[in-house]
């Protein structure tokens, strides 16, 4: 037992030093491990859940990008139907206004020509008439010499009547 | 030239007051004060909560490694051996520590010293793990179970119980001497050096204590996790795995 005294071993130190460790072992156990464990599986199961709510997060905003997408692609599809509908409009319009002043031009050089049309038959018969009085006058003067004035009357009388002119 | 044992500075009836038992007070308190410091856990941990949330989750994980089924039950003996043995190995390394004190019959007697260099803690603590292990290994496998590690009618497995049965007393013997060894040896020799020559000569002898310190509590915490791992394990399910307690 030398060697146990040389070493220093007593009994009560050792004792103590046990039951020292002991008190420790439960300090640590009750509040520092248990604690600690407790707010890692608190944090594993937040950033769990984070990154949970974040792929979801990311997935509804790919959705909606997409749908922002389709919801543009068919703004445009429409926006280029009123564009082309309106052309095809403007395009009717203006082929109706041509052929509404065709028409009306049409109809206004139809009226001239009418109008012209009739201003020449009335002028052919003035023309006519006209060239039937120099007729007669003619006629008149030149069978003054040669045919009484019985028979100048007469033949007067019949040509106009065959020129239809009303004499006087 | 530091004396085998702890040199007592009071005397309190039965009990001598030893400088590495104040210092074990001194570990033991700045052990509480991290647990006080602890108690308001916070979801963004700050410096020291991350420290300790990273060493104890490392600790949990290596426990989990060698024994999934009983590691909440291994795990605060291997952490706590490990935090209380290593503040203690680091305690003996700080300035002051084992040269100031005062002087009886002529020779220096410090008033602190690593608790871990008495071999009244080491071998408490020794004594401690080894009796805990046994335990466990009784309520965990059962009396039959646990007794039928070290009998047996098969004389092959009467001879391997037998020296498993001097192997738990010489576990003792191994575990105490080892650490205060270490230790002990590491202050006789930071001593020497600094009576040589005090200054510079000492830091690489310093720096290697530091070394011893942190390994030497590892291997101590270790060995008792990695026996407790063993003796919960059932023999038929332990696949030759028993004998690996000794370095």
């Amino acid at each position: 037992m030398e060697i146990i005294k040389n070493f220093g071993i007593n009994p009560v130190l050792l004792i103590a030093q046990v039951i020292n460790f002991l008190i420790l072992l439960f300090l640590l156990k009750k509040f520092a491990y248990k604690p600690v464990f407790q707010m890692l599986e608190k944090r594993r199961k937040e950033i769990a859940d984070g990154l949970k709510s974040a792929e979801e997060g990311k997935l509804s905003l790919e959705k909606a990008l997409e749908e922002e997408k389709k919801i543009l692609k068919k703004a445009q599809n429409q926006a280029q139907q009123i564009l082309l509908d309106a052309k095809s409009q403007a395009d009717q319009m203006l082929l109706d206004a041509k052929e509404d002043t065709k028409g009306q031009v049409e109809q206004m050089l139809k009226d001239a020509h009418s109008q012209l049309d009739k201003e020449s038959v009335e002028m052919e018969k003035r023309l006519a008439l006209n060239s039937a009085k120099l007729a007669v006058e003619m006629l008149e003067k030149s069978v003054k010499d040669i045919f009484s004035e019985k028979e100048q009357k007469e033949a007067v009388e019949r040509v106009s009547k065959k020129l239809k002119i009303n004499r006087n | 030239m530091a004396a085998f044992s702890a040199e007592t500075i009071l005397q309190i009836g039965q009990v001598p007051i030893t400088n590495s038992l104040l210092d074990t007070i001194i570990v033991d308190a700045l052990l509480i004060w991290g647990i006080f410091s602890l108690r308001k856990l916070s979801m963004v941990p700050g410096v020291f909560q991350n420290i300790a949330e990273y060493a104890i989750d490392g600790f949990y994980n290596l426990t989990t490694n060698i024994t999934p089924k009983h590691a909440g039950k291994i795990f605060p003996w291997f952490m706590s051996f490990f935090v209380f043995i290593f503040l203690s190995n680091w305690s003996g390394l700080i300035p002051g520590f084992g040269t100031i004190g005062f002087y009886r019959n002529g020779e220096l007697v410090p008033y602190l010293r690593a608790a871990t260099s008495d071999i009244n803690t080491t071998a408490g603590l020794a004594i401690l793990s080894v009796f805990v292990t046994q335990g466990m290994g009784i309520a965990t496998v059962g009396l039959k179970e646990y007794v039928s590690r070290y009998v047996s009618w098969n004389p092959i497995n009467l001879f391997v119980g037998i020296l498993e049965f001097v192997g738990i007393f010489t576990s003792i013997i191994s575990l105490s001497f080892r650490l205060f060894g270490n230790i002990f040896a590491g202050e006789v020799l930071l001593s020497t050096i600094s009576s040589m020559f005090a200054f510079l000569l000492p830091l690489p002898f310093l720096m290697l204590e530091v070394i011893v310190g942190f390994v030497q509590a590892l291997v101590f915490s270790m060995l008792t996790m990695v026996a407790m791992a063993i003796i919960t394990t059932p023999h038929h399910e332990s696949s030759e795995s028993e004998g690996g307690e000794h370095k």
